[in-house]
């Protein structure tokens, strides 16, 4: 069974109909790849299913609940973690508050301690620091960390790549990899190379709508379907 | 490694701070006793008139003030809410005491207790309109609940309550420590006390995962439900917070002044309280008692020495320190540097979060 299914899913922002129909299918312990063009919707398709923007129909189900009609705050709570594009850390806390005000237990951050030290030995040494201080890249991954905090069972991370440098995205894809192993990702990335060494399956999005799912390693040979939805 | 530094002497290095002025605030009388009247300590006890006396009566005011601006800090520096209606909040306090025990005889005690029932409820009408008008809007219909109040107020079909335009006068003194005419020191001692005691709540809170929560709230809201938290509850405790405090700044505004008229409730108190946190430096806590005294002091000094053109002179003043000290003075001495760019980088940022947030 799937940990997260979108059914055909339609969300308005004001009056502008951004998805027209999305469909996803997370199966428990994968790591799912959601592609397309800018403004394709990939971006909304996470916020819908965090409450942000809320659909105006269709099912997204959790675990086997409906949590369409649920506040944004019980459904991270159900164990739905989201690391927002842009780098988003709270400037003005430091990177312990950041850390701490991501638990949902008190303790959260103690348990959690190895495994994200493990996988993100900078921010050890940055602790005390400011969020304002840190480089972007540090910043991407002290996001990345925040919502390894509390025992989530599903992570949803927007544009991890974007802006790093080569060095950073290899670590970034190294820590995605590693902890991809304990829970399930729905991942949206721009940068192909990176989406297809992370994903195990991909779903296309073109212009609010999901156009193609498969496996991820049918999609790196296929070059016209690259071509037709993700070239430029 | 992840966990602060505790112990007495980590409290003591924390608090320090807090102890040395409570000394310098109780030493204070004594010092202008003798160098500046050049009498004894004696009269201190005595509360024979003096400089000694009178400046006790304009820290009193200094210190009601800041409780008032420490209260809107929470609000507008830590948790980012703009509120164009605290003045109401004080007011509610000073106009509730004051007719509680004027026209309707109750004890002190009691009524105490229901200005801190009208508190919570004026705090809780203004959560109420949270989650439905936002940002600019949110600031507008506050500045709109305030009019109305001061409307009310200062009505002559109430005037035999609350004294109309003239406002209420003629409260008597319930209690001996909150007599600011015969116990000056006594009283004097209570309302720093109060205030040290407020400001130490303060920084708890701030510094509590309630007040991250608040400050990541402030920064940007939808990644503090992200993270899985009930915003709207956050919000409503810093208000609640909030309201009681300048609630209880209005109580011993209505027990230090012999009058207590509808300006406490008017839109040029809203934005004092305003001026006073942006002074000090927003968010820091500290500086809204900072800002409060140098408010209160520049104001009184500019008048003494240039009468009528000292409203100017103090617009001025005001105009400057926000242009050329934007992090404000508590702001500016933590960051260590005058960064005048950055600092108003950041205050534009503030206010636009806040105002624009949909």
């Amino acid at each position: 069974m799937s940990l997260l299914d979108l059914h055909d899913v339609h969300t308005f922002i004001g009056k502008f109909h951004i998805l027209e129909g999305v469909s996803v299918e997370v199966p428990q312990g994968s790591v799912v790849a959601l592609l397309g063009r800018n403004g394709a919707g990939k971006t909304t398709t996470l916020k819908t299913i965090l409450g942000l923007t809320p659909a105006s129909s269709g099912r997204v189900v959790f675990d086997g609940d409906d949590i369409v009609e649920m506040r944004s705050f019980d459904i991270a709570a159900m164990g739905i973690g989201y690391v927002p594009e842009h780098r988003a850390i709270f400037a003005d806390l430091s990177v312990e508050e950041n850390l701490r005000i991501a638990e949902r237990r008190k303790g959260d951050l103690e348990r959690r301690e190895e495994l994200i030290f493990g996988l993100f030995p900078d921010l050890k040494r940055l602790i005390g620091l400011p969020g304002t201080s840190l480089s972007g890249g540090q910043q991407q991954m002290l996001a990345v960390a925040r919502a390894l905090v509390p025992e989530n069972r599903l992570l949803l991370i927007d544009e991890p790549s974007e802006g790093l440098a080569p060095v950073l995205i290899e670590q970034m894809i190294e820590a995605i990899a590693r902890l991809s192993d304990t829970t399930t990702v729905l991942l949206v990335e721009q940068n192909f190379l990176v989406a297809s060494r992370l994903g195990t399956t991909y779903v296309i999005i073109e212009e609010g709508r999901s156009v193609k799912t498969g496996d991820m390693t049918d999609l790196v040979d296929d070059d016209e379907t690259i071509q037709r939805y993700l070239g430029v | 490694m992840l966990t602060a530094e505790r112990g007495p002497r980590a409290l003591w290095r924390r608090r320090r701070g807090v102890v040395y002025m409570a000394l310098a605030l109780l030493m204070f009388p004594f010092v202008i006793s003798l160098l500046v009247d050049g009498q004894g300590i004696a009269s201190v006890w005595n509360n024979d008139l003096g400089n000694a006396r009178f400046l006790q009566g304009l820290a009193i005011e200094v210190f009601i003030l800041g409780l008032f601006a420490i209260s809107y800090d929470l609000l507008l520096g830590v948790a980012g809410i703009i509120s164009f209606g605290h003045a109401m909040f004080f007011a509610v306090g000073a106009y509730g005491f004051g007719i509680m025990l004027k026209s309707f005889e109750l004890h002190w005690v009691i009524a105490l207790l229901l200005v801190g029932v009208l508190a919570v409820l004026q705090a809780l009408l203004f959560a109420i309109l949270l989650p439905r008008v936002k940002g600019l809007t949110f600031a507008l219909v506050t500045l709109g609940i305030a009019a109305v109040f001061w409307i009310v107020i200062s009505s002559s079909d109430l005037a035999q309550w609350a004294g109309a335009e003239i406002g209420l006068q003629g409260v008597e003194t319930p209690v001996w420590f909150l007599d600011t005419t015969n116990h000056r020191f006594v009283f004097y001692l209570l309302v720093a006390a109060i205030m040290l005691g407020v400001y130490v709540l303060y920084t708890k809170i701030a510094d509590s995962p309630m007040g991250r929560v608040l400050v990541s709230v402030r920064e940007n809201e939808d990644r503090s439900l992200m993270l899985g938290y009930n915003t709207f509850w956050f919000k409503t405790a810093a208000l609640i917070v909030s309201s009681l405090t300048a609630a209880l700044a209005g109580v011993l505004h209505t027990m230090h002044q012999p009058i207590v008229t509808p300006n406490v409730a008017g839109l040029t108190f809203a934005i004092t309280v305003l001026l006073m946190v942006l002074i000090g430096g927003a968010g820091t806590i500290s500086g809204a008692l900072v800002g409060a005294a140098v408010y209160r002091l520049l104001n009184f000094y500019l008048d003494k020495w240039f009468g009528g053109a000292s409203g100017l002179l103090v617009g001025l003043v005001f105009v400057l320190l926000v242009l050329y000290l934007p992090y404000g003075i508590v702001g500016t001495w933590r960051v260590k540097k005058a960064g005048i760019k950055e600092g108003r980088a950041r205050l534009r940022r503030m206010f636009e979060r806040a105002l624009s947030r949909s």
